[in-house]
Order: C-alpha cells, then structure tokens, then sequence
C-alpha cells in the first residue's frame, strides 16, 4: 500500500529553521537522507520531494477567459507542504513507524500520513 | 523548472464534493484525465496524485524512544491536500496559466469551480537550501 507522508509547517515555522545553526541543518538533512538510504534499501521507498519556500509559494485561480490570476497572499497561519516521502509498504503500522523516524529527525515535527485516492487513475 | 501545483481544501470542501450528483463527478474525473493526458502530450507532465479522504489521516509524532504517536484530530481549519501535479515548465509563467486550466475544473452543476491552486517550485537537490 502506497502513503505520502507530509511535512508541512507555516512562515515563522521555516523562518525559525533557517535560523539554526548551519550544522544543525546539515545534520538534521544527513538523517533525512540516511532514512531515504533505508527506505531505498528495504525497498520502500517511492518518491521524495522538498519544496520551495513559502515566500514562493503563489496561489492560482483560472478567470472565466482561462487568464490565470496570481495571488501571493496566505493567513499567518497557513501551513505550507515543505516536502513528502512516498513509501510502499505492508500496512499503515510501518508507515506511522516511518513517520516517527522522520519526526523524530525533525524535532518533534508531526507528519501527517495520508493514503492515496483508491479510485481511477 | 519543476513547479507542484496543489489543491487544497478543508474537511467540509471534502464533504461538499462527495454531494456532488454522480453526473458532476463525472464530469470532473473527465477533465482531470484530459488534464493530464494534455500535460503528457506537451512533454511538461512529471506526476499526479489524489490523496485519500481527510478522515483517514493520520498525525504522526515520535514518542521519547523513537515510537510513533498516532493521533487523527485535526483542527476545522485544516487545509487538507487532495492531490498535485508536478510540471517541468520553461517559466513560473507557464506554470500560472496550468493551474488556472486545473482551476476551471468543471464543480457542481457543471460551471468551472475556480478553485484555488497552490503553485510552488519544487526543490532539485539540498544545494537549493544553500547547503
């Protein structure tokens, strides 16, 4: 069964972060990436991905002539997706166990877990 | 660049859409495929996922020795992601003009929902975070 696990995190959340240490940074990302070492290895892992920052972050409506109309404004407390793992694994247990790892990686984060539409593709 | 496109909405958008009359959720399955199929054929399409439902969400933490603490309370104003595209476009632009296509998703009654579509670039590599 496939599950995306979900990082996400508001502006002053991201800020703070980019506030740490440089080598906090560098080892909370060698951890990271020493669970995607293991989930590639056990054969789990499908896709990661980090996203931009939320100052990037715009938001698109389509006009009724299909213009695109581009607003870059969010409440403060919006949560922004910061990035994803998609793993395949055997039940939702070990997707929460991944998660943990990852939150535990991350001071503490929670990470949201989520399964995939069963529905058509 | 790549860009995610992103559609988010609260428990509540999730139960509108599940009222819908099955011949708008039709409807709106149709222009999703043609969506992607339109992206394929342009050569810009990376992937597409829709996510399960809110109520099988889970929040996951790490207890003091490393175990996962589940809980699945939310707040009501929890955006929830219902599914993205990742696009490999020449420019934000181009990007901008996609999702406003995925925001005229045809909604209830059959009008284009204009529903707001998250758009952001997505990261190649860690050097992105200036490390």
């Amino acid at each position: 069964m496939k599950y995306i696990l979900l990082m996400s995190g508001t502006r002053a959340g991201v800020e703070a972060y980019h506030a740490w240490p440089k080598q906090d940074i560098e080892a909370h990302m060698a951890v990271l990436h020493r669970i995607n070492q293991d989930l590639t290895e056990s054969g789990e892992f499908v896709a990661t991905q980090g996203l931009a920052e939320p100052k990037e972050a715009k938001v698109v409506r389509g006009e009724k002539n299909g213009v695109p109309v581009t607003d870059g404004i969010f409440p403060e407390s919006k949560e922004f997706l910061l990035g994803y793992w998609i793993v395949d694994v055997p039940n939702a247990e070990r997707a929460y166990a991944i998660a943990g790892r990852i939150s535990a990686a991350s001071v503490n984060m929670p990470i949201e877990v989520r399964q995939f539409a069963t529905h058509e593709a | 660049m790549k860009y995610i496109l992103m559609m988010n909405g609260k428990r509540s958008d999730f139960e509108g859409y599940a009222k819908w009359s099955k011949e708008d959720l039709r409807a709106n399955v149709a222009f999703m495929r043609t969506f992607s199929k339109e992206l394929k054929d342009s050569g810009v399409f990376v992937s597409t996922e829709g996510l399960g439902w809110p109520s099988e969400a889970k929040l996951v933490r790490a207890g003091k020795n490393g175990e996962p603490i589940t809980d699945g309370v939310f707040p009501e104003s929890k955006e929830f992601l219902a599914g993205y595209w990742i696009i490999d476009v020449e420019s934000p632009e181009q990007a901008y003009k996609i999702a406003a296509r995925a925001s005229q998703a045809p909604g209830a009654g059959g009008q284009p929902a204009n529903m707001p579509i998250e758009v952001r670039p997505v990261l190649s590599g860690h050097a992105d975070l200036g490390l």
